[in-house]
């Protein structure tokens, strides 16, 4: 903590957030954007709808207010390394089926993944000026998902995307709270962001 | 003989020694090898090599350390770099490796004397990488989503070794690949790049030397983003005429990063670009209204981009987009000038208006029309006129007087200002003085000395040429300056005539000129000089001034060049204004060339050469030779016709003997009534009685000049009383004598009636009638020797023969004469005296001188006119005595010659008849 108290630590904590946020907002455009590519290269309407999909982590969270900086600190860094894994995954099996012909939808999807793990990089500072320290992933290997048909990996995959644009909203909200009351705050923030 | 031997016996024996040591130890074994093997050196340390020898070759070969040689690329190591450490190694040192070539060999001398290889190493020599420097990244947008990175720096020096660079970068919690340049060594380029985490870049350069590594940079890669500039712009026209509104679409997401602007902006015709002030522009937009624009003037459009932060690069400038502003009405009203000329009637001026169409900054609009309206100032009275024209000129035929000259631009707005010219009667004010011209700036600048009150000045120009008229520009400028750089298109070389007008309020100044050159050349050709007078010892030559056209500048002299064949060529300066010149002091009867140079400020040229030779005399050299010679001829004339004067006797005597007047002879007293004087008493002797009573002889003594003046001639004196001149007759023998008088010989034909009705009773002739001792008579003529003038009458009756005029002189003769009846006129005067003959030879006497005279008329009057045509004169008489037995030969055959003449007048010899001569 005592870290975290420097006018530096301050500082460094106000641009770690910042950047997160534009990072963020970065993310949510650019996925917004690559919902749409994947719709129209993966054949899909953009209107179906898609069940909770497994090992996805939901954005929306109850006492979403009532959580600490910590917290949501955690909870986003976890969220994105799911989210690593699922789109490295996809951006795998987007190469299987259709190999380097694709030259939109591969690149987008590699740059999304590298928002990610970009973002996910700024939560591991934002936590270790938190004194907090990242947790440790679990495992070097990834859990290993079901293997899925390729309409549901299809599926599976535009689930991801949405989801990931929701979790770009939550987190820009989330820093926002975190920039608001700088380091430290590990406690309850009360009051609700307004969008 | 021997030794030599034994060495070659030795050396093949040892050189098989090592052959078989080689190859029985496998198939290729060495005696030795060298340590380190193929080094890599630092450039400049020092480097120590050992060459080991096998023991089997000490064993064998008798090769020890102390044999070995070190060479490099074929050249001896001193030996002083040489250690032995063992019988079977020795090391060489070198200080510095820059002095290193490959190979570097280590070697032998078999038997002290046959150097043989043992080993060789190749060295390589270089330095380690240098620290890189100067490390900067920027990322290039190339879409919506592809940011690569380009880092470059400074590689450092050569190293002369295989170098690797490799740019590093990563975030401080995961690594990315290296990024290996390509071909390049001192830049790389990441494909992509992610954004708001800040990115640990470095450069590692490593060779066989070492490792480098350029200091870290970290950063967020979007503080050094160049965007793309922004697209689709479009340019719409606003409300007021001054506005123009830009859009645009940005190309990067908000989300990624906030811009500010740069927008530009330039008239399409110009070149130069304003810019909208930074400030306004430097927030996120994707428009913006540019204002303050000139109406109706089309617009080229540009804009750029960067982080609003201001960190990181500009973006390229956008694609230009063009866009017009709408119509303003005019700004000002067109300037306007006016020529006057002289009209037929001397009351009336022509007035040409003429004014500028107005700039499209000033028009704002496309001018539809032009309104003139002229007012008479007074005392001319008279309603103003008013016209609407499109061109740029009216002319006007206009009373003499003042008037005020009002001109308003339309366009679809509106109209401009009123332009006001003042048209005096007369330039009565003050004109500028001092008027000069400058170039400048490649442009032509006129001055002047302002007079106190001009409203403004107007500066006329035109371009002088003989090949086209002098076509008027002007220019209006304010009255405050006093000088004014002419716009126009000024070409050098060129003579422009500048007339500058001042314009007061209430008049104008008359107008002031000068001519001037933007740049002077030389003159394009040189005069063509010809001589116009050419003398002994000058010439004066003349030429033509050269054409404006030719001039290219004012032309400051003329040179004169002349010489002679062979002779230095002589200069002579002559002033421009002069086109005539004359050469003196040149050499008489000489061909001289000449040609002429004209002069500008910069430079001259010469004409064509013109040769010409002077004359051999001067002028009055001839003369002055002719006339003293003509005077002495004419001296030596007078001289001699004095001489003939005073000697004219002696020259009569001996040239043209003194031809008594038959008339004054004695035989003119030869009459039946006057009796003879001369004593004829020889004669009497020489012809007897009877035989020549029908003829009388006269005998003239030649040498008894006097007692035939004072004797013979006394008779005549009577004669001479009654006439004037008895000379004239006597003269008419040679008219050109100068004892001759034509005066006496007209006065005496004038008397010659008087002489001829006297003389008709004067037988100066013989004529024998009867037969001669029985003979038959034949009408002999004789042609007398006598000088005395014929009558008038006499010569043109042979000119006229057969013509009216001679008939009538012939009447006029015969009637003087005979006093026959006209109308006998018509024929042969010989026969009209046959029959005069028959009818009265009492009147034998004039008879005989009639026919005499007839005779003789003929000669004589062909003496009068071609007294030196004789053969002529014998024709003559053939012809026109046709049928007479006159025989001219035979008259001349009895002319006497000068010598033989007798020196009396004597009858000419009768071939028959009895007459003979004395």
């Amino acid at each position: 903590m005592a870290a975290a108290d420097t006018p530096s630590a301050t500082l460094r904590h106000h641009d770690l957030c910042s950047r997160g946020i534009r990072l963020a907002r970065k993310m949510r455009s650019d996925v917004t954007d690559l919902l749409d590519i994947y719709v129209e290269r993966q054949g899909l309407d953009a209107s179906i709808s898609v069940a909770a999909v497994d090992g996805v982590p939901a954005a929306a969270a109850e006492c979403w207010a009532e959580q600490t900086g910590t917290q949501r600190l955690l909870d986003n860094l976890a969220a994105y390394r799911a989210f690593r894994t699922l789109l490295a995954q996809m951006l795998e099996e987007q190469r299987e089926q259709l190999g380097d012909a694709d030259a939109e939808l591969g690149p987008a999807l590699a740059a999304v993944l590298l928002q990610v793990s970009a973002f996910a990089y700024h939560l591991e500072e934002l936590l270790e000026l938190e004194s907090r320290g990242a947790p440790a992933e679990e495992g070097s290997e990834p859990p290993a998902l079901p293997r899925l048909s390729l309409f549901e990996q299809k599926l599976r995959g535009l689930g991801v995307l949405r989801e990931l644009a929701q979790w770009a909203v939550r987190s820009v909200r989330d820093l926002r709270q975190l920039a608001k009351h700088g380091p430290g705050s590990g406690t309850a923030l009360g009051l609700p962001e307004s969008q | 003989m021997f030794s030599g031997w034994s060495w070659a016996v030795h050396c093949l024996y040892l050189f098989l020694n090592i052959c078989f040591l080689e190859v029985s130890g496998g198939l290729v074994q060495s005696c030795g090898h060298i340590i380190p093997e193929s080094p890599v050196l630092a450039l400049g340390s020092n480097f120590t090599a050992l060459c080991i020898l096998n023991e089997s070759c000490l064993d064998f070969g008798n090769i020890y350390a102390s044999q070995i040689i070190w060479k490099m690329k074929n050249k001896v190591v001193p030996k002083e770099q040489y250690r032995e450490i063992n019988i079977t190694v020795s090391s060489v040192t070198f200080n510095d490796t820059s002095s290193l070539a490959s190979p570097l060999t280590c070697n032998v001398l078999a038997d002290g004397q046959i150097e043989q290889n043992i080993y060789g190493i190749s060295v390589t020599v270089g330095l380690p990488p240098e620290k890189p420097e100067n490390l900067s990244c920027i990322v290039y947008q190339l879409s919506n989503l592809r940011y690569p990175m380009n880092c470059t720096w400074n590689p450092g020096r050569h190293t002369f070794l295989d170098t690797h660079f490799r740019l590093k970068y990563r975030w401080s919690r995961e690594s990315f690949p290296d990024c290996i340049p390509k071909s390049v060594n001192n830049s790389c380029t990441i494909s992509d790049v992610q954004f708001f985490v800040n990115l640990e870049v470095w450069v590692e350069a490593a060779n066989a030397l070492g490792k480098a590594e350029s200091d870290r940079l970290v950063f967020d890669p979007i503080e050094i983003v160049k965007p793309l500039p922004p697209h689709n712009l479009s340019v719409n026209s606003g409300i007021l005429p001054t506005v123009l509104k830009l859009s645009w679409e940005n190309r990067i997401s908000a989300a990624v990063m906030k811009l500010k602007f740069n927008i530009r902006y330039r008239i399409s015709s110009d070149t130069n670009w304003m810019q909208v002030p930074p400030e306004d522009t430097a927030s996120p937009r994707t428009s913006f209204s540019i204002q303050g624009l000139r109406p109706y003037t089309e617009y080229v459009f540009s804009i750029r981009c960067m982080k609003e932060d201001g960190v990181g690069f500009w973006s390229d400038w956008s694609e230009e987009k063009v866009g017009v502003t709408t119509e303003d009405k005019p700004s000002k009203g067109p300037t306007v000038w006016r020529t006057i000329d002289a009209s037929p009637s001397p009351a009336f001026w022509i007035v040409r208006l003429m004014w500028k169409a107005l700039e499209p900054f000033e028009a704002n609009g496309v001018i539809l029309q032009y309104e003139v309206t002229v007012r008479a100032k007074p005392p001319l009275s008279h309603p103003p006129w008013k016209y609407n024209v499109t061109a740029t000129t009216l002319t006007l035929k206009l009373p003499n007087g003042t008037y005020e000259v009002t001109l308003i631009a339309h366009n679809r707005v509106g109209a401009s200002p009123p332009s006001v010219l003042l048209i005096p009667s007369s330039n009565s004010k003050a004109p500028v003085k001092n008027i000069r011209t400058l170039p400048k700036d490649g442009k032509l600048w006129v001055g002047w000395t302002a007079p106190n009150n001009v409203l403004k000045y107007v500066i006329e120009w035109c371009l002088m040429s003989n090949s086209s008229d002098c076509i008027t520009e002007w220019q209006i400028e304010p009255g405050n300056i006093q000088g004014t750089y002419l716009k126009g298109d000024i070409k050098p070389f060129k003579c422009y005539l500048i007339t500058v007008y001042p314009l007061y309020a209430d008049g104008q100044g008359s107008g002031q000129s000068v001519k001037a050159y933007l740049q002077q050349g030389r003159p394009s050709k040189g005069p063509t000089v010809q001589t116009k007078k050419v003398g002994k010892a000058e010439a004066v030559l003349t030429w033509n001034h050269l054409t404006v056209d030719e001039q290219n500048g004012f032309i400051r002299s003329y040179t004169i060049l002349y010489k002679t064949v062979d002779g230095n060529e002589t200069a002579v300066s002559v002033d421009p204004s002069k086109t005539e010149y004359t050469l003196s002091s040149l050499t008489s009867d000489t061909l001289y060339t000449v040609r002429m140079m004209a002069y500008t400020d910069e430079g001259g040229r010469s004409g064509p050469d013109f040769t010409f030779t002077t004359q051999k005399f001067g002028r009055g050299e001839i003369e002055a030779i002719v006339v003293p010679v003509c005077l002495a001829f004419l001296l030596i004339v007078l001289l001699g016709v004095l001489f003939c004067f005073n000697k004219r006797d002696l020259i009569k005597k001996h040239i043209w003997p003194n031809v008594p007047d038959p008339s004054k002879s004695n035989i003119a007293q030869w009459s039946p009534q006057v009796p003879a004087k001369h004593n004829f008493s020889s004669k009497d002797q020489m012809y007897p009685e009877g035989s020549f009573t029908d003829v009388s002889v006269v005998e003239i003594e030649a040498d008894d000049k006097k007692s035939f003046s004072e004797q013979d001639l006394k008779p005549f004196d009577l004669l001479k009383k009654e006439k004037s001149t008895s000379e004239g007759h006597s003269s008419g023998i040679g008219g050109s004598s100068c004892m001759s008088s034509p005066r006496q010989s007209v006065s005496d034909s004038d008397e010659g009636e008087t002489t001829q009705n006297t003389s008709s009773t004067v037988q100066y002739s013989t004529v024998v009638l009867n037969g001669y001792r029985d003979q038959t008579p034949v009408q002999v003529f004789s042609r007398s020797e006598s000088t005395q003038p014929l009558l008038d009458s006499e010569e043109r009756l042979e000119d006229h023969a057969g013509g009216s005029d001679g008939t009538t002189q012939r009447q006029h003769y015969f009637k003087q004469n005979c006093g026959q009846d006209e109308t006998k006129t018509d024929k042969p005067f010989f026969e009209r005296a046959k029959q005069i003959i028959s009818a009265n030879e009492e009147d034998l006497a004039g008879f005989a001188q009639l026919q005499i005279s007839g005779q003789s008329s003929q000669p004589l009057g062909f003496e009068l006119e071609e007294n030196t045509q004789e053969a002529a004169l014998s024709d003559v008489l053939q012809t026109s005595i046709e049928g007479q037995t006159v025989r001219p030969e035979t008259m001349e055959g009895n002319v006497p010659s000068v010598d033989e003449m007798p020196k009396s007048y004597l009858p000419q010899t009768v071939r028959q008849g009895g007459y003979m001569p004395q």
